[in-house]
C-alpha cells in the first residue's frame, strides 16, 4: 500500500497541492480497514477527490509561498503579483455582465418550469430590425440557471490559511460560469495579477482543478434567488 | 337545356366578384326568401371538358351555417355540473338566421348536376364548404361535389379556378369539426364553473359572465405577465468605459467590447489600467459591403404586425380592411402563413399593373427597366395560398382612409419583396487599450434601393470614420466612465402580443386578431394610449380581473407536478399541433378530440379542487383592491 508521504507527493507534483500530513493520516485510517489492498494509483485518485470536496483550510499546509498576501484586498495598491503556486477555493460566484433583476426574472421562469420543460415561453420577438445583412448578434438566451452566461463573473476565492479576496475574470475562462462552477471548487494561481485587491484572471493564471464543498454548495444555491433580492433591496434603499 | 351547375361562395361579395368575372359581367339577381344580403346570381358559363357550356347559379352563405350545441337539457347553467361537460352529447344545427341561406342551397340543388364550392381556400373554408355540401346532398343525393381553388379575385385567375376544380379537403374539415367541439366544451365547461364560483366573491363580478376560451386566456397571460414584469422591475446602476479619439477633424467614439458591467469598482479598475497603458493599439480595421435585406414576402401576421406598427391601426380592423380589399378584386387572400412566392406567378407583370400610380408608379417602372429581382424565399408555405400582394391598380379616390393605407403598405412590401437589397460598405476598427477591447463601426449607404419604396424600414449612412491603419498606435483623446440605468420594459403593445402569439401557437393567422379583441371585450385588458401623434403607442394593460385571473389558475396549479396553468400556452400549443396531425391525416377527429378533452379535464379537476385559489385572487384584486 502506498504511503501517504507517496501520496502527498503525487498529488504536490501533479496538481501543486501540499496535503496536510495530519489530514491525509486520517483520511487514510478511516478508509484503511475496508480498502487494504489498493493500488497506490487509485488511492491517490481517492485521495485527490476527498482533498478537492474538502475544505482548503483543513486539507492543505500552509507556507508564505503558496497563499495570498494577509493585505490582497487593499484597494490603495495599484498592481502586484502573486507568483504561487496558490492553491484557493470559490466562496462565491456572480456574473457582473447582467443586472440582478434579470437573473432574479430567470430564475423564476425556471421555478414556473417554463425552462424546466424545455418548452420556453418565447418572451420578446425580435422587431424589424432582422434583416440587416449577416452581423446580428443577438444574445445567448438566458439558460436554465437563470444566468445570461455572459460574464464576466466576480469570484470569491479563498486561500488555505482562510484569506479571502475578489477575483474578476477578465478573459473567458473554460469551467468558470454559474452553471459550471461549484461553491468549495478548487484553483490554483500563477503569476497573477491583483490590482486595487482584485485578483485578474485569465487562461494563463489559473488551472482549475474543480471539485465542490457540498454543505457550501446547497445553500448557495438554495438561497441564490433570496440574495440578489436582498441585493436588489439594498440598491434600491441607497 | 343546358346543366345546371350550384355555386357557393363563403360570402355574398365573393359570389358577385365571381359571378361577375364568370359571366362576363352579364348575370341576373334573385333575392332569396328570409335574408336579404344573399343573392343568387345566373348566368352561362362554358367549364370547358367535362361539363361544357352550363347555367349557373352562384349564391352565397354568411360563414358557417351551422353552429354546435348541447343538448336542451344541458344548456341551463344550472342544469348540470359543470365537469360533464366534457362528455354531454352535443348536436350540429343549422343557426336559426341561416336557415333561409340553407334552404335557399337545399332547393337549389335539387335542380343542379353538381355543386362547386367556392369558400375561401382555408382550414375554416373548407368546413364551411362541408356545412355547404351537407345541405346541397340532403336537397339533392346524387348531386357531384367540387371545390375551387383560388386565392384571389383576379380574373383570369377566377376563370382557371371554375374550370379546374379539385376535392374538397376533408381532412382540414375534420380538424376544424374537432376544433368546434373542443372550444364548446373546454370553453362552456371552465366559463360555467368560474362564473358560477366567482360571483359570488364580489359586487362587481355578480351579473358578470367570465368567459373562459383556450386561446384567450393564453392571450391574456402574456398580457399580465409582461405588466407584472414591468411593475416589479427594479433597475439598476451600470457602469462602462468611454473612450474617444479626435482626428482629422472628427470625433471618433469607440464602444466597449463588454458595454457595461455591474460592478463599479472592477470598471473603475479596469479603465485604470487601459489609462496606465497610455497608447490604444488598432487590431482590426475591416472594411465589407454590408446590406440590409429587402422584405420577405408579406404573411397575415406580419401584415398584422407591421400594421398595427407602421399604419396604426389594430389587427383586428386591419384584417377587416385587408378582407374588403381582397373582396373588392385588389389584393390577394390576406390570410396565409406563405412567404414565398411560386414560381408559376407572374410577378412582373402584377408591378407593371402598378405604372399608373402617381406615388410608385416610376418606380414599378424603374423595376421593369432592370431593376427587377426576384423575391427572396421565406422558410413557410401554407400549401394554399400565395404571400399577400396587390392583384390589381386602384385609384386611391376609390378607397376609404383605411383601406388606403393597407392597400399603399401591401404594394410597397410587394414592389420592396421584388427589387434588389439597399447595399453599403461597412467599416469597423477594433483597437485594444490596456486589457480592453473597444470598436467603432461606420456605415455609408451607397444604394438605396428598396428602402425607397419602401419607407416603413431605414437604413441611414452614420458619420464616415477618419483613416487608421491596423497595428497603429495612438493615444485616445478621452477615456471616462459613463453611468447608466437598466429601464423596465414597456407594457406589451398588439404587434408584439401577435408575435407572442405565432410563436407560441394560439391561434391561427386567421383568428389571433380575433383573441386579442374578445380580452378586450371581456374586460380582461384595456387599451392605454401613451405619448401624442406619430410616437404615440398603444399599450395593452390587464384589468384587476384579468389580473386576478390569470394569477388565480397559476396558483391553482402550483407546485402540482406537470400541471400547466392554463394562463400559459402550452395546453393550446399541444391542441393546435394535434389539429395539424389531422390535416395530415395521421390523428382522426375523435382521437384529437379525446386526447385534448383529456387534458383539459386534469385542470378541470385541479381547479375544481382548488377553486379557493381563485377566489382567494379574485378577492385580493377585486375587493380589498390590492
Amino acid at each position: 500500500m502506498a504511503s501517504s508521504e507517496q501520496i502527498a507527493a503525487q498529488i504536490l507534483n501533479t496538481k501543486s497541492l501540499s496535503v496536510s500530513q495530519s489530514w491525509l493520516n486520517t483520511l487514510l485510517t478511516n478508509s484503511n480497514s475496508a480498502q487494504r489492498n489498493i493500488p497506490a494509483s487509485a488511492l491517490t485518485k481517492t485521495a485527490l477527490f476527498r482533498v478537492l470536496a474538502s475544505d482548503f483550510r483543513e486539507s492543505l499546509t500552509t507556507s508564505p509561498s503558496t497563499v495570498l498576501p494577509v493585505d490582497i484586498i487593499d484597494p490603495t495598491v495599484q498592481e502586484r503579483r502573486l507568483q504561487g503556486p496558490i492553491p484557493v477555493q470559490v466562496l462565491d460566484i456572480e456574473d457582473i455582465g447582467t443586472s440582478l433583476w434579470s437573473q432574479v426574472e430567470a430564475i423564476e421562469r425556471v421555478e414556473r418550469g417554463e425552462a424546466i420543460r424545455g418548452r420556453e415561453v418565447v418572451r420578446t420577438i425580435p422587431m424589424g430590425d432582422d434583416n440587416e445583412g449577416a452581423d446580428n448578434a443577438n444574445g445567448p438566451a438566458p439558460n436554465a440557471s437563470g444566468s445570461s452566461g455572459y460574464g464576466p463573473h466576480r469570484l470569491i476565492l479563498q486561500d488555505s490559511a482562510g484569506t479571502k479576496t475578489v477575483a474578476i475574470e477578465m478573459k473567458p475562462i473554460e469551467g468558470i460560469s454559474l452553471e459550471k462552477l461549484s461553491i468549495g471548487a478548487k484553483l490554483v494561481l500563477q503569476n497573477a495579477t491583483v490590482a486595487r485587491g482584485m485578483v485578474l484572471l485569465n487562461p494563463g493564471c489559473v488551472t482549475l482543478l474543480g471539485g465542490k464543498i457540498d454543505a457550501l454548495d446547497r445553500p448557495w444555491k438554495e438561497d441564490r434567488k433570496k440574495r440578489l433580492l436582498e441585493r436588489i433591496s439594498t440598491l434600491q434603499g441607497t | 337545356m343546358a346543366r345546371k351547375i350550384l355555386c357557393v361562395a363563403e360570402k355574398p361579395a365573393i359570389a358577385r366578384a365571381v359571378a361577375t368575372h364568370m359571366s362576363g359581367g352579364s348575370f341576373q339577381t334573385h333575392a332569396i326568401r328570409g335574408n336579404q344580403y344573399v343573392k343568387n346570381y345566373e348566368f352561362e358559363f362554358n367549364f370547358g371538358a367535362p361539363w361544357g357550356n352550363c347555367s349557373v347559379t352562384m349564391t352565397s352563405v354568411i360563414g358557417h351555417l351551422t353552429g354546435l350545441d348541447f343538448e336542451r337539457q344541458y344548456k341551463g347553467w344550472l342544469s348540470c355540473p359543470p365537469s360533464s361537460l366534457f362528455e354531454a352529447p352535443v348536436k350540429e344545427e343549422v343557426d336559426k338566421d341561416k336557415l333561409p341561406i340553407a334552404e335557399n342551397i337545399r332547393n337549389q340543388a335539387k335542380y343542379s348536376k353538381a355543386l362547386f364550392i367556392w369558400t375561401d381556400c382555408d382550414r375554416e373554408g373548407e368546413h364551411i364548404g362541408s356545412e355547404v355540401r351537407n345541405q346541397a346532398k340532403t336537397g339533392n343525393s346524387r348531386i357531384e361535389v367540387r371545390r375551387a381553388r383560388f386565392s384571389n379575385t383576379e380574373r383570369a385567375h377566377v376563370l382557371r379556378a371554375a374550370r379546374e376544380p379539385v376535392e374538397l379537403d376533408e381532412f382540414q374539415a375534420n380538424a376544424v369539426a374537432a376544433r368546434i367541439e373542443l372550444d364548446l366544451r373546454i370553453g362552456a365547461a371552465f366559463t360555467r364553473l368560474q362564473t358560477l364560483q366567482l360571483q359570488a366573491v364580489a359586487e362587481i363580478l355578480k351579473e358578470k359572465v367570465i368567459s373562459y376560451g383556450s386561446c384567450q386566456f393564453p392571450t391574456l397571460g402574456f398580457v399580465v405577465d409582461r405588466y407584472l414584469r414591468v411593475q416589479n422591475f427594479k433597475p439598476e446602476t451600470f457602469w462602462g468605459i468611454k473612450v474617444m479619439l479626435q482626428r482629422e477633424g472628427k470625433k471618433v467614439n469607440f464602444l466597449w467590447k463588454r458595454v457595461h458591467l455591474f460592478d463599479r469598482a472592477a470598471v473603475i479598475m479596469m479603465l485604470e489600467r487601459c489609462l496606465l497603458a497610455k497608447k490604444a493599439k488598432v487590431t482590426k480595421v475591416n472594411q465589407k459591403p454590408k446590406s440590409k435585406w429587402r422584405p420577405l414576402p408579406l404573411t397575415t401576421v406580419d401584415l398584422q404586425m407591421m400594421g398595427s406598427r407602421f399604419l396604426r391601426l389594430d389587427s383586428q380592423t386591419i384584417m377587416k380592411v385587408a378582407e374588403a380589399l381582397y373582396t373588392k378584386g385588389f389584393i390577394s387572400y390576406p390570410r396565409t402563413e406563405t412567404d414565398q412566392f411560386d414560381k408559376a406567378i407572374d410577378l412582373k407583370k402584377l408591378v407593371e399593373k402598378q405604372f399608373p400610380d402617381n406615388r410608385w408608379g416610376q418606380y414599378a417602372r424603374e423595376l421593369m427597366d432592370g431593376k427587377f429581382r426576384t423575391p427572396r424565399s421565406g422558410p413557410h408555405n401554407d400549401k394554399a395560398h400565395p404571400p399577400i400582394h396587390p392583384v390589381s391598380w386602384v385609384n386611391p379616390s376609390q378607397l376609404n382612409e383605411n383601406e388606403k393605407k393597407v392597400y399603399e403598405f401591401v404594394t410597397r412590401r410587394f414592389l420592396a419583396c421584388c427589387s434588389d437589397d439597399a447595399k453599403g460598405k461597412g467599416t469597423e476598427i477594433e483597437i485594444l487599450y490596456g486589457e480592453e477591447i473597444f470598436h467603432a463601426n461606420g456605415l455609408i449607404v451607397l444604394e438605396k434601393n428598396y428602402l425607397d419604396v419602401y419607407v416603413y424600414d431605414k437604413w441611414e449612412s452614420s458619420q464616415q470614420l477618419p483613416n487608421f491603419e491596423k497595428n497603429e498606435m495612438f493615444e485616445p483623446t478621452e477615456a471616462n466612465i459613463s453611468e447608466g440605468k437598466t429601464t423596465a420594459p414597456s407594457y406589451l403593445t398588439e404587434p408584439e402580443l401577435i408575435g407572442l402569439m405565432d410563436a407560441n401557437g394560439i391561434g391561427t393567422d386567421a383568428t389571433m386578431a380575433e383573441h386579442i379583441a374578445k380580452i378586450k371585450e371581456r374586460e380582461y385588458v384595456v387599451v392605454n394610449k401613451r405619448g401624442s401623434g406619430r410616437s404615440s403607442i398603444e399599450e395593452l394593460i390587464p384589468t384587476r380581473l384579468g389580473i386576478a385571473l390569470v394569477e388565480g389558475y397559476d396558483n391553482v396549479v402550483a407546485g402540482l407536478p406537470n400541471s400547466i396553468s392554463l394562463s400559459k400556452p402550452f395546453l393550446r400549443k399541444e391542441m393546435e399541433l394535434r389539429m395539424l396531425e389531422i390535416c395530415a391525416g395521421s390523428k382522426t377527429r375523435q382521437e384529437v378530440v379525446q386526447q385534448s378533452l383529456d387534458m383539459y379535464r386534469e385542470v378541470f379537476i385541479h381547479t375544481q379542487r382548488r377553486i379557493a385559489m381563485l377566489k382567494t385572487a379574485c378577492r385580493k384584486y377585486l375587493v380589498d383592491q390590492a
